[in-house]
């Protein structure tokens, strides 16, 4: 690709494959170390950009980083085996040691501080990896409006983190963890926060993958909740 | 010779011939491409019907259309919808450009140097015989 000679060349972090583990079936978690010399910031829900060497020119491949910025030299991601997926066939295949490139980071989904409400947070899928660090940031906060989390998966074995969520939820009164197998979140949403509630004041931090997510979105802000507080990434 | 096969085409052969020819042009779409940096601008001609011209955004979109012509664009998140990188400025031709939808809306709220015609180049597709003018911000590297 011709670049124009003022185009400003971003910053590219070289980072290595230090462990991996199957976190569900068909999903993966990758930890990647930062050498000491790059330094690298970011705030709880944005993504990073892999440049995976496959034809040609890099391509891009952006994954959520599931790990907290308190961490910042060790990240981790997690991403499922998309079938005919030719940037996660390239992830998986990777060994411990193995160099992963990338930029960023970036997105707008992001929690830097709770806000002064109610927060509620809707997952599906691996749509829960954003989620994860801006429920740890959450709760760091001294505040006392209620976290919720609801996270959909196809079954009990593809939900990711869950141990964490329910000791949280055992250590922390304000924080509910909700697991759903088998309900759609847009019949929770309906149930729990439109239909028989008339509190709109909530905050709602809503990722996953496909229609479902600006359907989730559409029911709220049509609910009556501010379209603003309506907080989203579809994937 | 070309020419004379044209040539010989009877009077109503050789009507249907040129009119084949003047849809296609017809079809043809023009990007002026001006950037904010003061780099010499770029005009790009192609064929709407021809999208996908490579992996990254919609098909036929601004983004689509500039990385296969070897014209630079941000898009730090592959063209998915999920960032503002490849924030452009529309300035003439908005009406042949797909409409936006709310998830473009809300992102390019929080873009930098957001104007009333500003675009994701990822999400908006050039119709057929559109003639559109951008504009590619200088800033957008470190807008996420």
């Amino acid at each position: 690709m011709e670049r124009e000679s003022d185009t400003p060349q971003r910053v590219t972090y070289a980072a290595t494959v230090e462990r991996m583990i199957e976190s569900a079936p068909g999903t993966r978690s990758l930890f990647l170390r930062l050498p000491p010399s790059q330094h690298f910031t970011f705030i709880p829900g944005q993504f990073i950009s892999c440049l995976l060497p496959l034809d040609g020119e890099p391509a891009i491949r952006p994954y959520s980083i599931a790990s907290s910025p308190e961490e910042p030299a060790r990240l981790e991601i997690c991403l499922n085996l998309v079938p005919g997926g030719v940037g996660s066939r390239y992830l998986f295949s990777l060994a411990v040691g193995a160099a992963v490139r990338f930029t960023g980071p970036w997105g707008r989904f992001t929690l830097d501080r709770q806000p002064q409400a109610e927060c509620v947070f809707l997952a599906e899928g691996t749509g829960i990896v954003p989620i994860r660090p801006m429920l740890w940031r959450a709760l760091q906060s001294r505040d006392t409006y209620p976290l919720r989390l609801h996270y959909a998966a196809a079954s009990a074995s593809h939900l990711l983190y869950a141990d964490e969520f329910e000791r949280a939820a055992r250590e922390q009164p304000r924080f509910t963890f909700a697991p759903l197998l088998g309900v759609s979140l847009v019949e929770l949403v309906t149930q729990h926060y439109l239909a028989g509630d008339t509190d709109r004041t909530r905050h709602f931090y809503i990722c996953g993958v496909g229609t479902i997510i600006p359907q989730l979105r559409d029911l709220l802000r049509r609910g009556g909740y501010e379209r603003r507080a309506v907080h989203y990434e579809k994937w | 010779m070309a020419g004379s096969g044209v040539l010989a085409l009877s009077r109503r052969g050789c009507y249907r011939t040129l009119g084949l020819c003047h849809r296609r042009n017809l079809n043809m779409a023009k990007l002026r491409v001006l950037f904010e940096s003061g780099a010499p601008e770029r005009t790009i001609e192609f064929d709407p019907a021809k999208a996908p011209f490579q992996h990254n955004g919609r098909p036929g979109s601004i983004l689509d259309v500039l990385l296969s012509h070897g014209v630079h664009l941000e898009h730090a998140c592959g063209g998915n919808c999920a960032c503002t990188t490849c924030h452009v400025i529309v300035k003439t031709g908005e009406g042949k450009l797909s409409e936006a939808e709310e998830n473009e809306l809300d992102l390019l709220d929080r873009a930098p140097g957001l104007t009333s015609t500003s675009r994701l180049g990822c999400q908006a597709v050039i119709q057929d015989d559109a003639e559109i003018t951008v504009l590619r911000p200088r800033f957008t590297i470190n807008a996420a």
